[in-house]
């Protein structure tokens, strides 16, 4: 697989490379083909920290919410409506004709499974899809992509493959995307070239690619392949020609950043299928405020900026399915510093051209006392992999779902059918 | 004593290394690799040890930032034991080189109160404009300080006021650019500024002119361009908000033309609005001519009238990287490095926290970086820094006389509508479990959570916008007896915590996961367990020892396996550290450093979460991640960082000669190859960069003067040689072979 990926890639790039005098219309649509037909994409965001869920999606005809948060509540005048039950934090306002639209559909009280109250092994358990398994090498994702390449029985041919299939936008490859298929990280589209942004590579550029492509490292060979794959990809695509679509204004913030990044590398044809970025700042132990406040701030950069990708992404929104979601949610009494400790089930959203949205999915457990997980949090209804299983293969193909999340025996007949 | 060490060392080294062939030779070992390590059948340590500068190496490698040249030799003369030993030993290590680089930094040495009061943070500003609680000082330059606080913070937020609609629309013109920043509106926009540039000791500029010139030489694709885009766009809002006096050249010469204190007494005698206007009617050259000939203190004068907590921030990174490349005690440097990443503390928590990192790393870590665990968890856990980090200064025992206090105040005025907080925050009690001691499969509960949260209520930070120190204040402490992992802690103040410290401290369970990282950090990805254990031992026999435990390790087979040779992946810290170390560039200004890790994911002191960062392979070894090197090793080499100068020409090989200018392709690539790795490459990448160097060496026969060259070399004035020296060494230094330690 890896051999017809690098033999398919070094074909393709040979044909853009020293052809500057090749009209760009003609190398662009050497790239689309590179690219192969456009396909389902999947992007997914992590709130990394623990977003309380309680005051993102708010239960707001529950008594006991406002008992137990009597400082942080969001009033029932305030929240966005969604149901006559549910309704959104002030700040997700972006969100809100999304929703009415039916783009966008909530699962309420879903998570993962396993009990910790640590960050990293929640996060962990998430990515690996493994909730509970330490020792998970790869990620979610990255075996939902293998599924999918086992389903259409292309391992050997499948030329979408390229260097930018499976991408994250930040420093580092997430576990959620690590695994068998080659995986790409890049924090700054316009400065992922070496040595300088000629045309055509600098001497210097092919000097390291000769050193790693034969170099003895077997992770360096490797990482070094993919890396000069995809500079040359992306130098021929010239991603930077894609501006944001008139009236289309990302947050200045990281977040608002990389999903803007993602729309250019999508709209840029480069064989994006799956895309990852994550968005921190949501661990609000201490003074998270309500309407307003800490949580406020985060949630307007959150939705200000996924809404800006959607309208960004236009008609080729039709092919898009955005998944987000957080290691657990947070208690569901306020704690004695105005903010929340770590709990349990969480709120996910779900936005894409084919979602059945506007509609809050899930078994709601309730917020009484005796209603709560160790007498302190939201009770999980909806096992995350249940919802991400419907979302791969209904958007990636990926019908072995015992790949993608083993020992989760999902049943498509158990799927929410939010897509 | 010392006629008695070496020896004993001999002795040692004897028993230690194998007795297998004797015909060593420079052969590199194929690289293992870390993140399939588990899969494979673990070696035998007892067959196959490293022998001769291998071990050298080995040792450099691990227990510092990396060789400088000479280093090889230097370890060998002195005995690689003697030379651990030494390392264990930190304060009797000669630094005069270090202090006097450290010098630059003078505020570096007051403590917590004086860089609170002396250089007051924007939340200080904000009281003293609000409410008073922080008084202006009356004395001149001091007044000025807050008084040039308050005008920008007051412009700043009428722009805000003003111009909010507007950002959303300016951040696409940005195009992303400030994606590589995780905060760009933090520490690093100074560098735009041109604050920064430094000017050494005869009053001659070596820094070059800013970020501004650096963008142009480094192309659009590196962080400080970034930095100076975040940068120029507050500085155009900066200039639109607030009416300042614009100063022409003349007025602007004669400021210049004066001499050192009356220059900066001139500066601190200005308006707020006025010195406004004059700082941003600076061009570059002239920002630099502002600072020739100043003392530290008068530079620092200079930065304070303009932004005293970024001048916090900057120099808190700045300090940390030049104790990193110039200290000779590397290990202490190494383990600070380690402790400061296993208690990690997120600069940005709050506007306090560059302030108090700065003791937190002089007075809590690095004192104790090679003593006993306990004292340092101990530190830690009293350190205003970790009080902030993880909000345990905030908890409020539920039943304490505070909470009563609070809960009769609300009873009496239910109209009071903010409430005030006066409750329990686990968030310390967790990760002091967790993360800083037993491992988060160390055997604890949810409720052993909440009940440590109980004994350390009352700890907290004593005025924390001006004194910043540890207190405890018994009124916010949770009365009663406690149960922590089936033990019971009587009911007793302060002593409780200092009661459940010691327990975590002396546990197995924290010996094993302290010596697990260590290993990590040490040996490689995977340690064997053997390791561990015998390391966990020494851990709990010594009291939790840290120098203890290194020696085990120091003295284990495991460590100086074939296997674990060149087995770890540098961190972008350890790669850009060692670079520069191997390149002995002159670094005047260490900013530009600090703006590459933060490209490369490792900003310093910037881990959001309080896990720290991670020192395996995998986290590391990515597509962009080998971009930002090889970018960053090209930049180094040919001198495009400002104010960090590497001269190739001038660095001798291994047998002292200096170098020759009649050089051969091959004789420079073997000298620089020496120099910079000295465990040697693979044939494929020396020929590889030999190839690129035949390639510039034709391009320049082909020009007298190389415009491309030129341009973007700063010095302007690089011979021939010394350009493909530049790029000989930025190939090693991007090699695959330098990304390992």
């Amino acid at each position: 697989m890896q051999m017809n990926r690098r033999f398919f890639l070094h074909k393709g790039s040979l044909a853009v490379a020293g052809t500057t005098a090749i009209p760009s219309f003609l190398v662009r649509s050497v790239m689309a083909e590179a690219a192969g037909k456009p396909g389902q994409r999947l992007v997914v965001v992590f709130q990394r920290g623990a977003a309380d869920g309680l005051n993102i999606v708010v239960p707001y005809r529950e008594k006991n919410y406002y008992a137990m948060r009597p400082s942080i509540a969001i009033p029932q005048e305030q929240v966005l409506d969604l149901d006559g039950f549910f309704g959104l934090h002030p700040s997700l306002g972006a969100f809100k004709p999304l929703y009415e639209q039916g783009q966008m559909a909530i699962v309420h009280a879903a998570g993962s499974p396993d009990a910790t109250r640590s960050h990293f092994d929640a996060q962990d358990y998430m990515e690996s899809g493994t909730p509970g398994v330490k020792s998970t090498q790869d990620g979610w994702l990255n075996r939902a992509l293998q599924a999918e390449d086992a389903h259409r029985r292309c391992a050997q041919t499948c030329e979408q493959q390229t260097a930018f299939r499976a991408l994250a936008l930040g420093s580092e490859v997430p576990l959620t995307l690590s695994g068998k298929i080659p995986a790409i990280a890049l924090s700054n589209v316009n400065g992922f070239t070496v040595a300088g942004r000629g045309a055509a590579p600098s001497p210097a550029a092919s000097a390291f690619e000769t050193m790693y492509a034969d170099s003895g490292d077997r992770i360096f060979r490797a990482a070094g392949d993919e890396t000069f794959d995809a500079v040359k990809m992306l130098r021929a695509a010239n991603p930077a020609q894609y501006t944001p679509g008139a009236g289309v204004n990302y947050p200045a913030s990281e977040f608002g950043n990389n999903m803007k990044q993602i729309a250019q590398l999508l709209k840029a044809n480069l064989g994006v299928e799956a895309a990852f970025t994550d968005v921190s700042g949501w661990d609000t132990h201490q003074n998270q405020g309500g309407a307003n406040g800490q949580l406020a701030n985060r949630l307007s950069d959150f939705s200000a900026s996924i809404a800006a990708f959607w309208r960004d992404m236009g008609d080729e929104a039709e092919n898009v399915t955005l998944v987000t979601m957080s290691e657990f949610g947070r208690t569901a009494r306020e704690n004695g510093t105005g903010g929340t400790d770590h709990g349990h089930a969480n709120a996910m959203f779900v936005l894409g051209g084919k979602v059945k949205g506007g509609k809050v999915y899930g078994r709601w457990p309730g917020l009484d006392n005796d209603q709560l997980n160790e007498g302190r949090d939201l009770v999980l209804t909806t096992d995350f992999r249940q919802v991400l299983g419907e979302v791969v293969s209904q958007t990636l193909g990926a019908q072995n779902l015992e790949t993608v999340f083993p020992e989760a025996r999902l049943a498509p007949n158990r799927f929410l059918k939010l897509i | 004593m010392e006629s008695l060490r070496r020896p004993l060392a001999a002795i040692l080294c004897l028993l230690l290394c194998s007795p297998a062939s004797l015909g060593y030779t420079q052969q590199v070992p194929s690289p293992t690799e870390p993140a399939a390590a588990h899969k494979k059948a673990r070696p035998a340590y007892s067959s196959k040890q490293l022998r001769g500068d291998q071990r050298i190496l080995q040792a450099l490698n691990r227990f510092t930032f990396g060789p400088r040249p000479g280093d090889v030799e230097a370890v060998r003369a002195e005995g690689l034991e003697k030379w651990f030993e030494a390392q264990l030993h930190p304060e009797s290590m000669d630094e005069t080189d270090l202090n006097a680089r450290l010098a630059d930094f003078p505020e570096m040495q007051w403590s917590t109160e004086d860089l609170l009061y002396r250089l007051p943070s924007n939340a200080e500003i904000r009281q003293a404009m609000t409410t008073g609680r922080v008084p202006i000082p009356t004395d001149g330059t001091l007044h000025a300080i807050y008084e040039n606080q308050i005008y920008r913070l007051e412009a700043k937020k009428a722009e805000k006021a003003a111009g909010g609609a507007e950002n959303g629309a300016k951040a696409n013109d940005v195009q992303g650019k400030e994606a590589a920043g995780k905060d760009a509106g933090g520490t690093m926009q100074l560098a735009s500024d041109g604050s920064m540039v430094r000017v050494d000791a005869q009053g001659n500029v070596v820094t070059g002119t800013g970020a501004a010139d650096s963008a142009n030489a480094m192309g659009a694709d590196s962080s400080p361009t970034a930095m100076s885009t975040a940068g120029s766009m507050e500085t155009s809002a900066g200039q639109t908000a607030g009416a300042q006096t614009a100063f022409d050249a003349t007025a602007i010469a004669a400021v210049l033309a004066l001499g050192p204190e009356q220059r900066v007494e001139r500066l601190a005698a200005m308006q707020p609005e006025e010195f406004e206007g004059f700082i941003k009617s600076l061009r570059p050259v002239e920002r630099v001519q502002l600072n020739v000939g100043l003392s530290p203190g008068l530079r620092l004068t200079v930065r304070a009238l303009e932004n005293p907590e970024r001048l916090v921030a900057e120099d808190l990174i700045a300090e940390r990287l030049t104790r990193d490349i110039y200290s000779n005690a590397q290990l202490d440097e190494v383990m600070t490095d380690f402790w400061l990443n296993h208690f990690n503390v997120y600069l940005r928590k709050n506007e306090q926290m560059p302030y108090y990192l700065v003791s937190y790393a002089r007075d809590t870590i690095r004192p104790r970086a090679l003593g006993k665990f306990e004292d340092l968890l101990d530190a830690v856990a009293q350190s205003p820094a970790m009080l902030a980090y993880l909000d345990n200064a905030q908890s409020v025992g539920p039943h304490s006389l505070a909470a009563e206090r609070a809960e009769r105040v609300a009873v009496r005025r239910p109209e009071a509508k903010k409430k005030v907080h006066e409750g329990l925050n686990e968030n310390y009690a967790r990760e002091l479990m967790e993360l800083h001691t037993l491992g988060v499969n160390g055997g604890y509960t949810q409720a052993d959570v909440t009940e440590v949260a109980r004994v350390l209520t009352g700890w907290g930070i004593d005025r924390p916008l001006v004194a910043g120190s540890f207190n405890f204040n018994p009124n916010r402490h949770e009365p009663g007896t406690k149960k922590v992992l089936g033990k019971k802690i009587k009911e007793n103040g302060e002593m409780e915590g200092r009661e459940l410290l010691h327990m975590l401290a002396s546990s197995p369970a924290t010996a094993r996961f302290i010596c697990g990282e260590l290993a990590v950090r040490f040996v490689a990805d995977d340690p064997p367990p053997e390791l561990v254990d015998r390391m966990a031992k020494s851990y709990m026999s010594s009291g939790g020892d840290i120098a203890a435990v290194l020696r085990t390790l120091f003295r284990s087979p495991e460590f100086w396996s074939e296997a674990n040779y060149r087995a770890k992946v540098k961190t972008p810290l350890e790669f850009v550290v060692s670079a520069v170390r191997a390149s002995n560039a002159s670094v005047r200004n260490v900013l530009p450093l600090a703006n590459q890790l933060r490209q490369m994911g490792m900003p310093v002191y910037g881990s959001v979460p309080p896990t720290g960062y991670d020192w395996k392979a995998s986290t590391w070894v990515s597509t962009g991640a080998l971009v930002d090197r090889m970018n960053f090793a090209l930049a180094l080499a040919a001198n495009r960082l400002p104010g960090v100068v590497a001269t190739w020409a001038e660095v001798p090989d291994l047998a002292g000669a200096p170098a020759d200018t009649s050089a051969t392709p091959e004789s420079e690539e073997a000298r620089l190859e020496a120099v910079l790795i000295p465990g040697g490459v693979s044939e494929t990448t020396r020929s590889a960069a030999l190839q690129q160097f035949a390639a510039q060496t034709r391009q320049d026969a082909g020009l007298a003067q190389p415009v491309a060259a030129r341009r973007r070399n700063r010095a302007g004035n690089a011979t021939a040689v010394e350009r493909q020296d530049q790029v000989l060494a930025g190939l090693l230094i991007g090699s695959p072979e330098f990304q390992r330690r």
